[in-house]
C-alpha cells in the first residue's frame, strides 16, 4: 500500500476508534439544540405562573394593564391591584416581594391620565423578556384607553390592537416555498456553528498531531522510509476523512430525524429540519476547502512549534478570520448581497463559513460562488506549497522557535 | 560491493558547519562505528546518509548506487530518541512501520511475533506503548528496525536504557545480523561496545574524521606503551624513570611507559623491589584514543 495512504489510514483510525469521537459527534449538536431550545422556550414562557401586584393612583389604567398581562395564552401572569396606592402601601409590597409571597410588584406613577414614572421590582434579577412584555402591556393599556376615551367602541378597539401575524415564505427558483423565519434562522445558526466546528476542531487536531509526532520523536523514524511530504498528506487526508465521517453521521442523523417526524405527523413532504440536499452538499464542499486551507497552516505552525501549549496560544489568531466570518453571520443573513457579505465570501479565509452562510440565506450569482471556490483553491494550492516547505524543516529542528528570516530561509532550501 | 559510500559531503546549518567534508564506506557484513562527542556532527551525518536531508556538497551512495529513496526500503534506521505511538498498541504499531518499509500486513505481522518471540517480550504486543517499560519499548524500537530484515543497519544509542542482560541480547542479535552479511553503523558515546564489535571507526569531531580506519589498524598506530600490573609489597610507581604516567591503586596500577622506554627493563627492575603477580603489556583503549584525539574540547 502506498506510504501516504497507509498513514491517513492511521491517523482516520485513531481518531474515529476513540470514545471522544463519539462523543463529540452525539454531543456537540445535542448542547447546541438542547441550547438553541432553551432559549426559545425561555421566551416563549417568560413570566408563565407568575404572581405580581400592579400599584398605581389609577386604578382604570392598572386594571387595564391586568387586563393585557392576563391575556398570553402561554404565560399568563396574574396581577393584583392595588388603587389608589401611597408610598406606606409600597413598603408593604416590598415586604411581601422580599418575603417571596409576590414575584415583583409593578409601579404605575400617573400623571393626568399617562403613566409618568414606571417602576417594576422584583425579588430575583430583572428579566429581560418579562420587562419587555410588561412594557408592551402598559403601552397597550394605555393606548387602549385613550382610544375609548376618544368614544371608540371596545369593539373597534380589540380590532384595532389585535396583533398582525406575519407569514414568512422565501421565493426559490421563480416558485414560493413556506420558510419559517424562526426556524430557519436556528437551523443556519446551528449549521453555521457546526461548520465552524468542524474546521477549526479538525484543523488543530493536525498541528497537535504534529507535535506530537515532534515530541514523541517519531519523525525520525518516519522520515527514514516516508517522505515529508507524503507525511503531510497522509495526516491531513486521515484527519479530513474523520471530519467527514462526523459530518456524515450529523447528516443521517438529521434524516433520520425528519423520517421521523414525518412518520409520526403524516404529513409527507411537509415537514422537513430546513436542511436542502444542495446546502447539505454546500456544508460538506465548505467544510472540504476550509479543512484544507486550515489544516495546512496548522500543520507549518506545529512543525515550527516544540510544545502542545505553544500551539494552543497560535491557534486563536490562526482561527481569527473563521471567528470574523462567524460574527458577522447575522450580518450576512440580513444583507447577503451587501459589499461586506460578499467581500467576506470572496476572501479566502473567511470564505468557507461566508458563502456558505450567505448560500443559506439565498443562493448568491454562480460566477461569486465559482470565483470563491477558485480563489479558495488557489490559496491552497500556495498554502500547501510554503506548509510542506516549513515542515520539511521544522520537524527536525528542536529547541528554538524559528524566527521569520529563518522560516524564509527554509521556504528556499532545496 | 560497499553498502555505504559517503564522498567528501557538507552540511551547514546557517553559520554552523554541521558536517565537513566527510567520507566513509560501509561493506557488507561488517559492523562500523561512528563515534564522536555530542553535537560532532554524528546525526547529521546519518540524516544526509538516509536522505533525510541533502548534503550541501559531495554524494551519497547507497548498495552501490547514487541515493535513490526507493534503496530506503533496504535500510533499517533506530534512531537515540524513541520514536513509538504512545497511545497505540504494539502489535498494530510494528505491522504500520513494516509495512512502511514494503512489507504486506500479513507478513508483518508473522515476523513481529516470530520477533518478539526470539527478543522474549511476547507479552507486550497487545499492550499500548505506555504501557510499557523504557527498555521495552527499546526492544520494540529494535524489533520495528530489523522487522523489513534491511542489508543496512543504523542504530544510534542503541543500548541506552537497557539492562546488562537484555543489552547482551541486542548485542548478540546484531552479531547475527553481521554475520548474516548486513552491513552495520553504529553511533554511540559507549567505547567499551565499539572496542567490543565494530570493525571499523570513524572518529568524528567538528563535523570532520579526525580519526578513521580498520580498529586493529588504528590500534596498531599507538605504541603498546601501556603496562597493567598486580603486585605485592611497596614500590614508588611514579619515580620510575621509565614510567611517564602511573595510577597506583595499592595492589593493582596502570602504567604508562615513556617514550623509547623498554617494557622488558622496567619488569627487570621491579622484580627486585616487589613481588609481581601480573605483568602484561597492552595497547591504549579506544577511550584512550577518544579522549587523545578529540582532547579536552568537545564542548567548543
Amino acid at each position: 500500500m502506498n506510504n501516504t495512504l497507509l498513514i491517513m489510514k492511521r491517523e482516520y483510525l485513531e481518531r474515529v476508534k476513540t470514545k471522544a469521537f463519539l462523543f463529540m459527534t452525539l454531543l456537540v449538536p445535542g448542547v447546541m439544540a438542547l441550547s438553541f431550545g432553551a432559549a426559545f422556550l425561555t421566551a416563549q414562557h417568560a413570566g408563565q405562573d407568575q404572581h405580581i401586584a400592579i400599584a398605581s393612583n389609577d386604578a382604570p389604567l392598572a386594571l387595564a394593564v391586568r387586563d393585557q398581562l392576563a391575556e398570553s395564552k402561554t404565560a399568563a401572569i396574574e396581577a393584583d391591584v392595588i388603587a389608589p396606592a401611597d408610598e406606606m402601601q409600597q413598603n408593604a409590597l416590598i415586604r411581601r416581594v422580599n418575603d417571596k409571597q409576590l414575584d415583583g410588584y409593578l409601579w404605575l406613577g400617573t400623571k393626568t391620565g399617562e403613566a409618568t414614572a414606571v417602576q417594576y421590582d422584583t425579588h430575583s434579577t430583572p428579566d429581560m423578556f418579562v420587562s419587555s412584555r410588561i412594557q408592551d402591556a402598559v403601552d397597550n393599556a394605555q393606548v387602549r384607553m385613550k382610544l375609548e376615551d376618544k368614544g371608540f367602541q371596545r369593539a373597534d378597539v380589540d380590532r384595532l390592537m389585535k396583533q398582525v401575524t406575519v407569514n414568512t415564505a422565501q421565493v426559490k427558483d421563480g416558485k414560493v416555498v413556506t420558510s419559517d423565519a424562526g426556524k430557519s434562522f436556528l437551523v443556519g445558526y446551528l449549521m453555521m456553528f457546526l461548520l465552524y466546528f468542524s474546521v477549526t476542531y479538525f484543523s488543530m487536531n493536525v498541528a497537535r498531531s504534529v507535535i506530537q509526532e515532534k515530541t514523541s520523536r517519531i519523525f525520525e523514524v518516519m522520515l527514514a522510509t516516508v517522505k515529508p511530504s507524503d507525511m503531510m498528506a497522509g495526516k491531513m487526508l486521515g484527519v479530513g476523512a474523520a471530519g467527514l465521517t462526523q459530518i456524515l453521521i450529523w447528516a443521517v442523523l438529521a434524516a433520520a430525524i425528519s423520517v421521523g417526524t414525518l412518520l409520526t405527523h403524516g404529513a409527507a413532504g411537509q415537514i422537513h429540519l430546513g436542511v436542502s440536499p444542495l446546502q447539505m452538499a454546500a456544508f460538506c464542499v465548505y467544510f472540504l476547502l476550509g479543512f484544507a486551507l486550515y489544516s495546512s497552516i496548522a500543520a507549518a505552525a506545529g512543525a515550527c512549534f516544540n510544545a502542545e501549549s505553544e500551539v494552543q496560544q497560535m491557534s486563536i489568531a490562526i482561527v481569527l478570520p473563521m471567528l470574523v466570518a462567524m460574527l458577522s453571520y447575522g450580518y450576512i443573513e440580513s444583507a447577503p448581497n451587501a459589499a461586506y457579505s460578499v467581500i467576506l465570501s470572496i476572501f479566502p479565509l473567511t470564505a468557507p463559513l461566508a458563502m456558505f452562510l450567505r448560500m443559506l440565506a439565498q443562493t448568491p450569482p454562480i460566477w461569486q460562488i465559482a470565483l470563491s471556490v477558485a480563489v479558495l483553491l488557489l490559496t491552497i494550492y500556495g498554502t500547501l506549497w510554503i506548509a510542506a516547505r516549513i515542515y520539511r524543516v521544522g520537524i527536525l529542528m528542536y529547541g528554538k522557535r524559528p524566527t521569520l528570516p529563518e522560516l524564509l530561509r527554509w521556504l528556499r532550501y532545496a | 560491493m560497499q553498502i555505504v559510500e559517503l564522498n567528501s559531503i557538507s552540511k551547514s546549518y546557517g553559520a554552523k558547519v554541521a558536517v565537513d567534508k566527510l567520507s566513509l564506506t560501509i561493506p557488507a557484513g561488517g559492523m562500523y562505528g561512528l563515534l564522536g562527542p555530542n553535537g560532532a556532527g554524528k546525526t547529521s551525518s546519518i540524516r544526509m546518509m538516509i536522505g533525510m536531508t541533502m548534503p550541501d556538497s559531495g554524494t551519497v551512495e547507497l548498495f552501490g548506487k547514487p541515493f535513490e529513496r526507493k534503496a530506503l526500503e533496504r535500510v533499517g534506521y533506530l534512531p537515540e530518541e524513541r520514536g513509538l505511538y504512545k497511545k497505540m498498541n504494539v502489535q498494530a504499531q510494528l505491522v504500520f512501520f513494516g509495512q512502511l518499509h514494503g512489507l504486506t500486513a500479513a507478513e508483518a505481522l508473522r515476523r513481529s511475533k516470530m520477533w518478539a518471540e526470539k527478543l522474549l517480550i511476547t507479552e507486550a504486543l497487545p499492550k499500548k506503548t505506555d504501557e510499557l517499560s523504557k527498555g521495552m519499548q527499546q526492544k520494540i524500537q529494535f524489533i520495528s528496525t530489523l522487522l523489513h530484515e534491511p542489508e543496512l543497519i543504523i542504530m544510534d544509542e542503541p543500548f541506552s536504557g537497557l539492562d546488562p542482560v537484555n543489552a547482551t541480547l541486542l548485542e548478540d542479535t546484531l552479531l547475527e545480523q553481521k554475520r548474516a552479511g548486513k552491513a552495520i553503523l553504529f553511533s554511540t558515546h559507549r567505547m567499551d561496545q565499539v572496542e567490543k564489535l565494530c570493525d571499523s571507526i570513524c572518529l568524528i569531531d567538528g563535523g570532520r574524521a579526525v580519526l578513521q580506519g580498520g580498529m586493529r589498524e588504528i590500534k596498531s598506530r599507538y605504541p603498546r606503551n601501556r603496562v597493567l600490573l598486580e603486585y605485592e609489597g611497596s614500590a614508588k610507581l611514579a619515580e620510575n624513570p621509565l614510567v611517564a604516567e602511573a595510577k597506583d591503586y595499592g595492589g593493582h596500577a596502570e602504567l604508562k611507559l615513556k617514550l623509547g622506554a623498554d617494557a622488558q627493563e622496567l619488569l627487570r627492575g621491579l622484580v627486585q623491589q616487589v613481588k609481581v603477580n601480573k605483568f602484561e603489556v597492552v595497547e591504549p583503549s579506544l577511550e584512550e584514543i577518544f579522549i587523545q584525539t578529540v582532547g579536552g574540547k568537545s564542548d567548543e
